[in-house]
C-alpha cells in the first residue's frame, strides 16, 4: 500500500461479477445475458465488451428505476424475460444479479421459478424445470458486485450453467476444460492443441469465435458459435475437467463431487510459458490417453530455438506484470524462463493466495531466484509509485497500464483486459507453445525498438 | 465530468468506477487529474453497516495527496439504497479540509432515471448550486469584460473546443469557460461573469442556460458548429449579439477566408459523396445538426434518431429533414439492424456501441461520439468530418465482401 492511502482507490485495475458472468455468457451458443439492475451496469459492460473484443455485443437490461428499487424489481425482470424471449428467442438467458438487486434483496431465484411456472402453467405438455414451453433455459446467477471480482462473477456463472445443465448419461471421449477469461484466440489455441492430440474437447465456455466472427454483412443478435446447450449437458460425462485457471474451478470441483468426473485444476497453471503448456498437456495425457504429437514437439522445439535467439536481448531485463492473478502468474513463470526477471508483480487476487502461486512458481527448476515483489490491491497506484522508485525495464498489461508506461518511458506489451487502444485484443496469442512464441516475439522486439543503438 | 483539475470520486463498489474512468473522449490542455479513476470501494460489511465512515476517510486521503481545488462525490446505486448521508459526509470533509477543498455531493444513483437526461439535469443543477459564481477574484467587474462567452454543451471530444476558441479570439472575445470540456474548476467558477452563454449540445445542458439567465441575467444563444454553414452562422449570431461593427467584420471577412480556403477541398469530397445516403443515431442535438453538415456534402439523410433525445430534439429534427425521411427514437439493437438491413443507408453515424453492429451488416460506420479521436467541429474540423466519411465510404475493404456484392 503506497504511503498516505489505506482507504481510497486509484485507478482500479479490477472489474466486478456481472463482467465475468456476462463474458462467460457470450460463449454459449444462443445464450442472451440479463443483467438485473440498473441500465447503466449493461451499458457500460457493453460498452467495454465492445471496445476491447471491436465485436457487437448485446445484453439486456431490466432497467431498473426508483419505485422498483423500493418495491421491488420483480415486475422488471418478469417484463425482461417475456421481451427478451419473445423478441430473441435464446435458448438459454442467464439473469445475472447486481448490487442494486442483492441489496434490496430480490429472489431472482424465487422469481424465475414464478415466471417458470407461470409460463408452465399456460402449456402443461413441458415440465422440465429448467425450461419453458419457449425451451428458453432460463438460470440465474447471483453476482453481487460489491464482492470479488469478474473473476468470481466468471466462476459462479461457469458452476452455475453446470449446475443447471449437466445431465449424467452414457460417458463421452471427451475432455472439459473450463478456459477463464481468456482471448478468443488463446480459446482457440486450446481447441487446436487438443485437436492436434485428437482429444475432444468441451469449451465451457467456448468465446474462440462468439467473439471474434466474420464480417459477412449478416448479424446475429444471439452468439452463434460456442458450447451448445446439449454439449453442456454432456459435460456430466466427460473423461475429467481442467480448469485452466485456478480461480475458475468451482466448476471443476461440482462435475467431480456430484458426477465423479475427475478435476484436474491448475497444476502447473494456466499454460503460459513451456513449463505450464508442458504440464498441461501433462494433465491432458493422464485423462483421455491422448499422445503428444510430433508436430506439437515440434512447435516446442521451435520455441526453445526462439527463445535462445532472443536470450542475448532479454536476459536479466527487470519486468513489472499485471493483470488476473492466472495471468500474472504463468506470465511470471514464463519471464523467468526467458532469462528475465519478475521485478514486481500487480493482481486483484488476495494477497496470499498470489504470494503463494508465486513462491511455488519460484520453486521450480532453475528459476528458483525468481521472487518478486507482490501487489495486490485493486488499483493501479501501487504499482505506479513501485515503479517510480525502482525501475524496471518492461512492463506487462492491460490498456490501463499504459498511463504508467507513457509517465515513466517504460516500453509496454499489452496483454489482459481491456485493452481498446490497440487493435486485435482478441487476437493476442499468449497460450500454448505457440502463444509463447509470440510472445518471445513481441517482448523482445519491444524491448528492441526501444532500446535504440542495439543495431548500430 | 471533465473538470480537468477536479478529483471525481465514485462512492460506490469498485466496479462503478472501474467502468467508467477515463472512457469519454473529452480532451485536456492542462490538468489530467480527471482521467484518473478514483473508488470508495464498498465492500460487503460497508453495504451493512454503511459507507459514510469510509467515504469520509478517502475524501481526506485523497485531499492530502493530490489538494485538487473540488472533490466531486457521486452517488451509485447501492449507496441510494444503503441511505448514506452523502451532503453531511461532504460537509464535515470539507470542513477537515479548512474549507480548502469543496467536496461537492453529486446524487447521481443510477436507478434515478433509465436515461442520462436526469443525470445532465442533475449535473446543471450542481454546477449552479455549488461552482459557478463562486470565484470572484478581484470583484466580479474587474475580471468581467464585456466581449465574453461561454460555450455551454462542448465537451471538447477528440479537442473539438480547439477548433472554435481560436475564432473567437480572432473576434476579441474572451471564452471565461467551457462547460464542460477542457475547463478547470476556477474557469467554471468565473462562468458567471460572461456576456452570453452559447449552447452546443442543447439537450444536455440547456437546464443549465436557462438557470443563468434566471440567476445572473446571462442571455443564452444556441449554436452549432458542425457544418460550414452553421459555423459561420453561429459565428454571425454572437458578434451580432454584441452588436459590434468590427466584431462583424471581422466574421464576415473569417468567414470569407475560411470558405475559401476550405471549398476546393469540400469539393473534392462533394464530387464522390454526392447522392450519397446517410442513417444518424446519436445524441438529441446532433440528431438534427448534422442534417445540414450532411446536405454541404450533397449527402442525404435517410435515417435519424436518438436514443434519448427529449421532445424538443424532435421538433428541430422536423425542421431539419426532408420529406419521407425515417424518424426513430430509443430504438433497441433488433430495432436498429431492421431499420439499417431495410434502408441500407451508404453510411451510420452513431457511437461506439452500435459501431460493430453497423460494420458487421456490411455498413460503413462514423463515431460521432466519444470514440472519435478526430475533431469534428468548426472549418477545419469539417473536413476531417468529410474526410472520414469519405473514407469509411470507399474503403476497397467493402468489395471484399463476397456477400456484401449480392447486397
Amino acid at each position: 500500500m503506497s504511503k498516505g492511502k489505506d482507504f481510497a482507490i486509484i485507478n482500479p485495475c479490477t472489474l466486478y461479477q456481472p463482467m465475468g458472468a456476462v463474458y462467460a455468457l457470450l460463449g454459449v451458443k444462443g445464450a442472451m445475458p440479463i443483467i438485473h439492475g440498473s441500465q447503466g451496469c449493461s451499458t457500460y459492460i457493453r460498452f467495454q465488451l465492445c471496445r476491447h473484443f471491436r465485436e457487437p455485443v448485446n445484453i439486456a437490461s431490466t432497467s431498473m428505476h426508483e419505485s422498483a428499487a423500493i418495491y421491488g424489481g420483480e415486475e422488471n425482470l418478469i417484463k425482461a424475460l417475456e421481451n427478451v424471449i419473445s423478441r430473441y428467442n435464446p435458448e438459454l438467458i442467464g439473469v445475472t444479479t447486481s448490487c442494486l438487486t442483492e441489496t434490496i434483496g430480490d429472489d431472482v431465484n424465487w422469481i424465475v421459478g414464478r415466471f417458470k411456472d407461470a409460463v408452465c402453467n399456460d402449456n402443461d405438455k413441458d415440465n422440465d424445470k429448467d425450461n419453458d414451453n419457449t425451451g428458453t433455459a432460463i438460470i440465474p446467477i447471483k453476482t453481487p458486485s460489491y464482492a470479488g471480482t469478474h473473476l468470481e462473477g466468471y466462476d459462479t456463472t461457469i458452476t452455475e450453467l453446470i449446475r443447471h445443465l449437466a445431465r449424467k448419461s452414457t460417458p463421452v471421449e471427451k475432455l472439459n476444460i473450463i478456459p477463464g477469461i481468456l482471448s478468443s484466440a488463446d480459446v482457440l489455441e486450446v481447441k487446436r492443441l487438443l485437436c492436434e492430440l485428437n482429444c475432444e474437447s468441451l469449451m465451457l465456455t467456448d468465446v474462440s469465435e462468439s467473439l471474434d466472427s466474420p464480417l459477412t454483412g449478416a448479424i446475429s443478435f444471439l452468439p452463434q458459435e460456442g458450447i451448445s446447450i446439449a454439449e453442456l449437458a454432456e459435460s456430466a460425462n466427460a473423461l475429467g475437467t481442467i480448469a485452466l485457471c485456478r480461480h475458475a474451478s468451482s466448476g471443476a470441483f461440482f462435475l467431480e463431487e456430484k458426477y465423479g468426473v475427475p478435476a484436474i485444476i491448475g497444476i502447473g497453471p494456466i499454460p503460459i510459458g513451456i513449463q505450464n503448456t508442458d504440464a498441461f498437456l501433462a494433465d491432458v495425457n493422464r485423462l483421455t490417453g491422448c499422445e503428444i504429437s510430433v508436430s506439437i514437439q515440434k512447435e516446442r522445439g521451435r520455441l526453445i530455438d526462439a527463445m535462445m535467439d532472443a536470450q542475448e536481448y532479454n536476459a536479466g531485463r527487470k519486468v513489472a506484470i499485471c493483470g488476473d492473478p492466472d495471468m500474472v502468474t504463468g506470465m511470471t513463470r514464463f519471464v523467468c524462463e526467458l532469462g528475465m526477471k519478475p521485478a514486481v508483480v500487480c493482481s486483484s487476487a488476495g494477497s496470499g493466495e498470489l504470494m503463494d502461486e508465486i513462491s511455488i512458481t519460484g520453486r521450480t527448476g532453475r528459476d528458483a531466484e525468481c521472487s518478486p515483489a507482490v501487489i495486490t490491491g485493486r488499483d493501479l497506484d501501487d504499482l505506479h509509485q513501485y515503479i517510480q522508485n525502482k525501475r524496471v525495464d518492461l512492463l506487462i498489461g492491460n490498456s490501463y497500464v499504459e498511463r504508467i508506461a507513457k509517465a515513466e518511458g517504460i516500453p509496454l506489451v499489452r496483454v489482459g483486459f481491456p485493452i481498446y487502444d490497440r487493435i486485435g485484443a482478441q487476437r493476442i496469442l499468449i497460450l500454448g507453445y505457440r502463444g509463447a512464441l509470440h510472445l518471445v516475439d513481441v517482448i523482445t522486439n519491444t524491448i528492441l525498438e526501444y532500446e535504440e543503438g542495439v543495431f548500430e | 465530468m471533465p473538470i480537468t483539475d477536479a478529483v471525481h470520486l465514485v462512492h460506490g463498489p469498485v466496479g462503478c468506477a472501474a467502468y467508467i474512468w477515463d472512457i469519454r473522449g473529452s480532451r485536456s490542455s492542462k490538468s489530467n487529474l480527471y482521467r484518473t479513476g478514483f473508488s470508495t470501494n464498498l465492500q460487503e460489511r460497508e453495504i451493512i453497516f454503511g459507507g459514510e465512515e469510509k467515504l469520509y476517510h478517502v475524501i481526506i486521503e485523497l485531499y492530502h495527496l493530490y489538494h485538487p481545488p473540488v472533490i466531486f462525490v457521486y452517488a451509485t446505486c447501492v449507496v441510494g439504497l444503503i441511505g448514506d448521508d452523502l451532503a453531511g459526509v461532504c460537509r464535515k470533509a470539507e470542513e477537515a479540509t479548512g474549507c480548502k477543498c469543496r467536496v461537492i455531493p453529486v446524487q447521481s444513483e443510477g436507478f434515478r432515471g433509465v436515461k442520462k437526461s436526469p443525470g445532465h439535469k442533475l449535473a446543471c443543477d450542481v454546477l449552479l448550486e455549488h461552482l459557478i459564481g463562486t470565484r470572484t477574484g478581484r470583484g466580479e467587474t474587474d475580471i468581467s469584460t464585456p466581449n465574453s462567452i461561454n460555450i455551454l454543451g462542448e465537451y471538447n471530444v477528440a479537442g473539438d473546443v480547439w477548433s472554435i476558441t481560436p475564432l473567437f479570439e480572432a473576434m476579441g472575445i474572451r471564452v471565461v469557460s467551457v462547460i464542460t470540456g477542457d475547463s478547470t474548476v476556477d474557469e467554471i467558477a468565473s462562468a458567471h461573469t460572461a456576456a452570453l452563454n452559447i449552447v452546443q449540445c442543447q439537450k444536455s445542458i440547456r437546464h443549465l442556460a436557462r438557470r443563468m439567465d434566471e440567476r445572473y441575467g446571462i442571455p443564452s444563444i444556441d449554436v452549432n458548429f458542425f457544418g460550414i454553414t452553421q459555423t459561420a452562422k453561429a459565428l454571425t449570431d454572437v458578434a451580432e449579439f454584441f452588436m459590434d461593427k468590427n466584431m462583424q467584420r471581422t466574421v464576415e471577412e473569417m468567414v470569407s477566408l475560411n470558405v475559401r480556403r476550405i471549398t476546393p477541398k469540400v469539393e473534392y469530397y462533394k464530387k464522390r459523396l454526392a447522392g450519397k445516403r446517410a442513417a444518424i443515431y446519436v445524441g438529441g442535438s446532433k440528431a438534427w445538426s448534422l442534417i445540414d453538415a450532411f446536405s454541404e456534402l450533397g449527402m442525404e439523410v435517410i435515417l435519424t434518431g436518438t436514443q434519448n433525445g427529449l421532445p424538443e430534439d424532435y421538433v428541430r429534427i422536423r425542421e431539419h429533414v426532408a420529406e419521407g425521411t425515417v424518424i426513430i427514437d430509443d430504438a433497441n439493437v433488433r430495432e436498429l439492424a431492421e431499420l439499417l438491413e431495410e434502408y441500407r443507408p451508404d453510411v451510420l453515424v452513431s457511437g461506439a456501441k452500435e459501431k460493430y453492429l453497423s460494420l458487421k451488416l456490411g455498413i460503413p460506420f462514423c463515431d460521432f461520439n466519444h470514440g472519435r479521436t478526430t475533431p469534428f467541429a468548426g472549418f477545419d474540423g469539417f473536413l476531417n468530418f468529410a474526410r472520414e466519411i469519405h473514407g469509411v465510404i470507399s474503403s476497397p475493404v467493402w468489395d471484399l465482401i463476397p456477400e456484401r456484392r449480392r447486397l
